[in-house]
């Protein structure tokens, strides 16, 4: 098949840096618009904390995504999360186990699911959706399918509302994540892994990769960032709601599949993952601030992500 | 011995693979692996690789018993292997690759790219192979695929390297290449078995080798002591053909094929023509893209180049629409998987290709449809409860009479048959061959692909080769051997 050079370069240009041109493009068009309250320092920073919980459920589904598999109970599992740690607050459990316990509760729920898709060769879309009817389920037991927010300890609300000058801490954690799960995809074994199994699980296998273990490891390590980012969103609004993080959901995968398309190779990155996060926060800051009405920022919101979804087809070396 | 395999038998779903085969091999020793298609040799290496778990039988490494129960634990005992199948993955690039199932070079707490690049490339430098490491498998062309392959296996400690065709995709110069690696390999004291249909490398590269025929261990000798007749005699049992009726009298071209290429690159260069009253028998070996030429013909896989001419009209974009609707039909050897659609009923089954004829007004006319459909089954003598009756219950030879059926709903006047008697029974067989025939007689024009050499010279009027993506020369069926054939495929 004749391909023509300079069209090639020109389009893995595009599928490299287009991403990250596509926020570059959408920052400026607000920027334009609205000088004096969109470009400022203020609400630059602003906005890395409102982006900051969706990137931390975000990375867990990279993970996920990485080794081929989807798991839909992350926006339950943050939910679970956020409630749980509320409850052992408001029961007087100290703020450390408050903010650790749930975690080994995550843990658990990620090796069910990873065991039952690994082990079974489920469907991780099915298997996870059921789960995450369950997990709504548990979560109503737990509350009562009331808000939890009375008799929360002052110190609960620390780490989603602190800020060290004028950074939120939210937004350091943000960061930390990142570069902690961008450490392990791209420079430790257990991440090479996780990307070979997604790239063919038969040739993994056949390699000698223990496919079972890694997929099981990377149901934990989602689970477990769901309910980090369910806690810290209890603790940034100082209450525990049902339903808090099932909105997350989508949009987590959306920005791992914006994300997708900034890699070369069409796979799921944490880099990318962030540029796709960053998108998404950009968009909703300035389409609040042109006083957008809801409906139509979630026309616009969810156009891109089909777009988005569109160009990482179209990126895939095979073509196909 | 450095391997002994003992009393190995293996069946999927009732269907021997292997029966009671013995293997051994020595250290230094480079042995060939020879058979036919479907003789074993896959399952053989699969069970050696740990991809397969063994049947019955016992498999010794270094006089101890072994399980070789995952990929893992046999490339742990040094076994490594070079597939048919190729096992790199796609979206990583040439270290990467190279590295897999391999311990990873850890500094400072995070992969060592730098020392892993370098140990790729010393190896790829010692073996005089040049590649672009940073470069994903998916953008390397097949031979430069089989390359990272090679440097893959060598990347790790080797006692016994298995190449499964290693040379399919290669080109000369690359080849030259791989067989230093084994020879060099060998001096070092490692085993190679060595699987190929390319016998001049048998006699090349092998000290001994080992004949399999319909799962089992027919003999192993010394290369030196046999020759190319010899071992193909061995491996076909030296059955001569019946020679049944042929005809003789053809009419109009109504297939014909010229410089066909497909995009994948399997297929680099079909010519074909076929006349009406014809049988054309296209034989090849496994992944001479014979397949994939009836697939770029029926228009189910996209074509690089080449034209395609059916009933007389050139298929300006061949799809599989098209080809039906110029009359041809398609028997895909995929029986299972592309052919039938299991959840459905044989009725359902049987209509999936005309649906849309029996509607009136846009609403199916279920009475028509059931004639039409009953007519079929009794023409083609389906033994089944009833039309109603889910399609994977039936047996394989009346699932293949379901595929046939279908086929004829749209009175085809080209069809195109992959290996049609595949897992159908002797009786069965016989009656897809009088099917054939009496098509061909009605002035159909019928391909007929198989990979058994035996049963494509008992139906086909004319015998075309293909060997490497690219189609021989064209033979007429009198007199007409299974060596004249077999020496056409093994030609280099």
């Amino acid at each position: 098949m004749p391909v023509n050079r300079k069209t090639d370069a020109l389009r893995r240009g595009a599928q490299t840096y287009g991403t990250a041109a596509a926020l570059l493009v959408i920052v400026l068009a607000f920027s334009a618009i609205r000088p004096s309250s969109f470009c400022t320092l203020t609400n630059f920073i602003n906005i890395t904390r409102q982006m900051s919980l969706l990137v931390v459920i975000s990375l867990g589904a990279t993970v996920v995504m990485s080794v081929g598999e989807f798991d839909l109970s992350v926006g339950q599992m943050a939910s679970l999360g956020g409630v749980a740690a509320a409850q052992l607050a408001v029961a007087g459990v100290p703020l450390a186990l408050c903010f650790t316990l749930p975690l080994l509760a995550a843990a658990a729920v990620g090796l069910v699911n990873g065991w039952v898709v690994a082990r079974f060769r489920a469907l991780s879309f099915i298997t996870t959706l059921g789960m995450s009817t369950v997990l709504s389920g548990v979560v109503y037991r737990l509350s009562g399918g009331a808000t939890v927010f009375e008799n929360i300890p002052k110190g609960f609300s620390v780490l989603g509302t602190a800020k060290l000058g004028r950074i939120p801490l939210l937004s350091i954690l943000m960061l930390g994540f990142v570069l902690l799960l961008w450490f392990l995809m791209r420079h430790t074994p257990t991440g090479r892994k996780f990307y070979a199994i997604g790239g063919g699980e038969e040739a993994a296998r056949v390699a000698g990769i223990p496919v079972k273990r890694c997929k099981l490891l990377a149901f934990v390590l989602c689970a477990v960032m769901a309910c980090v980012a369910g806690m810290l969103i209890a603790s940034r609004v100082g209450s525990a709601n049902t339903t808090a993080g099932d909105g997350y959901f989508l949009k987590s995968y959306a920005a791992v599949f914006i994300g997708c398309t900034a890699s070369r190779r069409g796979v799921p990155n944490v880099l990318g993952t962030l540029l796709g996060a960053a998108i998404l926060g950009v968009l909703a800051n300035g389409l609040t601030m042109l006083q957008m009405p809801t409906y139509m920022q979630d026309i616009i919101t969810g156009a891109i992500i089909i777009l988005a979804v569109v160009a990482q087809r179209l990126g895939r070396e095979d073509g196909q | 011995m450095l391997l002994e395999m003992k009393h190995i038998s293996k069946s999927f779903h009732g269907v021997q693979a292997l029966k009671d085969v013995d293997l051994s091999l020595k250290a230094g020793e480079v042995r060939g692996l020879v058979g036919e298609n479907g003789a074993g040799k896959s399952t053989l290496i699969k069970l050696l690789t740990g991809v397969y778990r063994r049947g019955k039988g016992e498999i010794l490494w270094n006089g101890q018993a072994v399980a070789l129960s995952s990929p893992a634990q046999s490339q742990s005992l040094g076994i490594q292997a070079i597939h048919q199948d190729r096992t790199l993955i796609s979206t990583f690039d040439g270290i990467e690759n190279a590295y897999l199932g391999l311990s990873y070079p850890i500094r400072h707490g995070k992969i060592d790219w730098k020392t892993m690049e370098n140990r790729v490339r010393t190896t790829m430098e010692s073996l005089g192979l040049e590649l672009d490491l940073h470069k994903a498998a998916a953008e390397l062309p097949p031979p430069q695929r089989t390359c990272l392959e090679i440097v893959r296996a060598r990347m790790r400690e080797c006692r016994l390297l298995i190449l499964d065709e290693p040379t399919a995709a290669l080109t000369e110069r690359e080849a030259e290449r791989l067989f230093s690696v084994v020879r060099a390999l060998k001096e070092s004291g490692a085993a190679i078995l060595y699987v190929t249909h390319r016998l001049d490398e048998i006699f090349r590269l092998t000290d001994r080798v080992t004949i399999l025929r319909n799962g089992a261990v027919v003999d192993t000798v010394e290369t030196a002591e046999v020759n190319r007749e010899r071992l193909i005699a061995m491996m076909t049992d030296g059955a001569s053909v019946q020679a049944p009726s042929h005809a003789s009298a053809f009419g109009d071209v109504l297939l014909e094929a010229r410089d066909v290429a497909s995009r994948d690159g399997i297929v680099r260069r079909g010519d074909l023509f076929a006349r009406s009253g014809e049988i054309l028998g296209l034989f090849g070996l496994g992944g001479s893209g014979r397949t994939e030429l009836l697939e770029c013909i029926y228009g189910s896989r996209p074509m690089a180049s080449g034209t395609v001419e059916l009933c007389g009209a050139t298929q300006k974009k061949p799809s599989s629409a098209s080809s039906l609707d110029r009359g041809a039909a398609l028997i895909c050897e995929d029986r299972r998987g592309k052919a039938l659609i299991g959840s459905l009923d044989v009725r359902d089954n049987i209509l999936l290709t005309s649906i849309g004829r029996f509607a009136m007004c846009g609403v199916s006319c279920r009475r028509a449809e059931n004639a039409a459909v009953q007519a079929q089954i009794d023409a083609l003598g389906i033994v089944l409860a009833s039309m109603e009756q889910p399609v994977a219950e039936l047996s394989g030879g009346n699932q293949q009479k379901t595929v046939f059926a279908r086929a004829m709903m749209t009175n085809p006047r080209v069809l195109l048959c992959d290996e049609p008697t595949q897992a159908v029974d002797v009786k069965t067989r016989g009656e897809i061959h009088r099917l054939l025939r009496q098509k061909a007689d009605e002035g159909c024009v019928v391909v007929f692909v198989s990979s058994d050499l035996g049963e494509v010279l008992e139906v086909a009027d004319t015998v075309q080769v293909m060997r490497r993506g690219e189609t021989g020369p064209r033979m007429e069926n009198k007199n007409l051997t299974v060596r004249q054939v077999l020496s056409c495929c093994y030609e280099t």
